[in-house]
This record gives structure tokens, sequence and C-alpha cells, in this order.
């Protein structure tokens, strides 16, 4: 294993992620902070934050940066979108990220879900926002539909990575149709914030970083985000570099003069992670 | 009261860890939420922080070894 650059240093509490990691286990909840193996979980769990993870944690793509379980997923769980208003109730969230897993098997991708976890934070948590951070539902406009019905303030679809590493990182999933679908919600209700993420190191150049910044913005999206690929297993996308906390800070310095509104870029930076801040960065949007 | 310190389980498939670097020595007073030793993973170097205020009595392995999880990593005198 190659050293770790010094930036890269997490700190855990294990009582603290304990206390809700047993609070997603009594609620049959996933997070993707532990299906993902997130480096920030002992951070965000001691400070009471997740990202729910809807739908099941087994994912029907194989993408080969991911750590998510690929398989046969069960059918949707009619009390996930209540079980996740009350997790979200127990622990004080003023902003709720959903995300799933990503699942082809099911004729609307799972919009349903999304829509109706949103309807019950909505009902049982008078004043929490909601990002949905989806997965592409393959394009299908109807799908988008019923997740931009369900307004949520964010709509979050990542793109992952530069146009030519598509391929051989998310082959399941293609660079047209993830920036489709960034570029629809946006057309269909511009008062969505609309966000979205990439990884640098894996073998990307710098003027290809630039160009998928501004593929990204030609949809109209309004927020990035920027991290370090972390590899979660020798059998997973080999890493080609660490970039440095500089590089992060020109990246989010050039993302800015393009004309990005929010930019989130550092090592550790993920697609949720403070996603509150980010939120209350751009409150004058929405 | 004396306590042991076990190795955590940072991801469900765990199994053991290489416990890369003491951050506190022998003797030393820990306080409750400090960092106390470093496990290096696939993806991070995680700093395991005290969960109780003690004195770190007894470091029962040393910088490198690979330790089940659940093992006894250390023995704090808790306060």
């Amino acid at each position: 294993m190659e050293k770790k650059p010094d930036w890269l240093k997490v700190r855990y509490n294990q009582d603290a992620v304990n206390e809700v990691a047993e609070l997603m286990r009594d609620l049959k909840l996933n997070t993707v902070c532990k299906e993902a193996n997130c480096p920030n979980l002992g951070e965000c769990y001691r400070k009471h934050t997740s990202t729910f993870m809807i739908l099941g944690s087994v994912c029907t793509r194989n993408c080969r940066f991911c750590n998510v379980t690929t398989g046969h997923p069960l059918p949707p769980d009619p009390e996930e979108p209540m079980h996740v208003a009350r997790a979200a109730k127990k622990l004080g969230l003023r902003h709720v990220v959903l995300t799933c897993s990503t699942r082809d098997d099911l004729p609307d991708g799972g919009a349903g879900q999304f829509a109706a976890c949103v309807r019950a934070i909505r009902e049982n948590c008078p004043g929490t926002t909601v990002e949905t951070l989806i997965s592409d539902m393959k394009g299908d406009h109807a799908a988008l539909d019923t997740v931009i019905a369900a307004h949520p303030e964010v709509l979050n679809h990542n793109v992952e990575t530069v146009q030519e590493l598509q391929q051989a990182v998310r082959p399941q999933a293609r660079y047209e149709r993830s920036l489709g679908v960034l570029r629809y919600c946006k057309e269909q209700d511009p008062s969505l914030l609309t966000k979205t993420g990439f990884m640098v190191g894996l073998g990307e150049t710098e003027e290809q970083i630039s160009r998928l910044m501004d593929d990204i913005l030609a949809t109209g999206c309004d927020i990035l985000t920027i991290g370090q690929y972390l590899q979660p297993s020798p059998r997973h996308y080999p890493l080609a570099r660490y970039a440095t906390p500089e590089d992060f800070a020109r990246w989010k310095e050039l993302a800015l003069a393009k004309g990005f509104r929010h930019v989130a870029s550092a090592p550790l930076a993920r697609s949720s992670y403070k996603a509150w801040e980010v939120l209350e960065d751009t409150h004058d949007l929405y | 009261m004396e306590k042991n310190i076990h190795m955590p389980k940072l991801r469900p498939e765990m199994k053991s860890g290489v416990l890369c670097a003491w951050l506190k020595e022998e003797g030393e007073t820990v306080s409750a939420g400090e960092p106390l030793f470093e496990i290096e993973t696939d993806k991070v170097v995680n700093q395991i922080e005290a969960t109780q205020s003690g004195v770190l009595k007894k470091q029962l392995v040393e910088e490198g070894d690979t330790v089940a999880v659940d093992e006894a990593v250390a023995v704090l005198e808790a306060e």
C-alpha cells in the first residue's frame, strides 16, 4: 500500500459511531457512509449527520470505484420513507441527504421511493431541507419527473469522472446521460438547485478536468464537489495519484471563475459532506 | 479501574487492522476524545480516539503489528 499523505488522516470515535449505527440498525436503514466505507463516517456520525441510502444496500451496477455491493436487490421497503423521517427527526437533521443504490431492476428506477421519502420528511420534519442524490435512472424523463415533482431543495447527480474515463470507471453509465439528467432537471424546474461531483486521482489530465467543468456548467448546474478518489480495495479501479490540497484549491478557483455558484473542493470532500453548509452558502438561490 | 482498549471494527468486512502508530506513550494521561493510536485502512489513516479518560498504562502491541478486531491493544487506567 502506498504511504498515505498527511492530509488523509481522519478521527474515529467508536462510541459516537455506535450511537448512530444502532439507530440505523433499529430502523432497518442503510447509510452510504457505511456502505461506501466513507472516510468521513467518524466525523459525520459524531456530529449526528449521515446520508441515507434508500432502496437497499445492494446495487444493480458494478462501478469500479465504488464499494457498494453489486447483486440482486430486494423490492423497496414500503416502511422506509417513514423510517427515514423518524431517523432524521431523532438525529435533529436540518438538512437530509438521500441517496440510493442504482436500481435498474425497478421500472421507475426508484423514483417513487425518493418522492415518498421527501414527502415523509416534509410531513414529519417541518423546516428540514432535502437533497436527493439520485442515480441516472437510465435518463428516463418520467422517473426524473417524479423526483422533480417532490421538489427537493437540491437535486444532486454525480458525473463521477472525466469523459475519457467514464467507460473504464462506470461501465453501465454514460457521460452524456449524466449530463442530460442535470440539464433536464434544471430545465423542468429552474428553482431546483442542481449539484454534481467528480473524483480526481483516477488518471485524468488538467485539460480533461477543465473540459468536464465546462460540460457540467453548460447544464446549468449550480454546485460542484471535487474530492480525492480513494481505492476501496485492491480489487477496485487503481489509484493513479493523490492530488495535493493545493491542487484542490486551484480547481476550486478555476470552477468558481468558470461560473459555478458554490464549489466544495478538498481531498476528503464528498458529495454530501457538509451538504448543509453548502446549502446555507447558496440559500439566496432557493 | 483497568480497562482494555480494543482494535475497533472500522467497516463490516474488517477482520484485522495494522496499528501503524501510537500517539500516546505509556504513562501518559489521555482525555476522552483524544487520539490514541492510528490504524491504516485501504482509504485513509484513522486516528482512534480514547472513549474514556485515564492513564495509558500499557501498550500491548507494537507499531506495525496486525491486530484482530476486538483484540486488546492497550490497558487504560480509567479515571
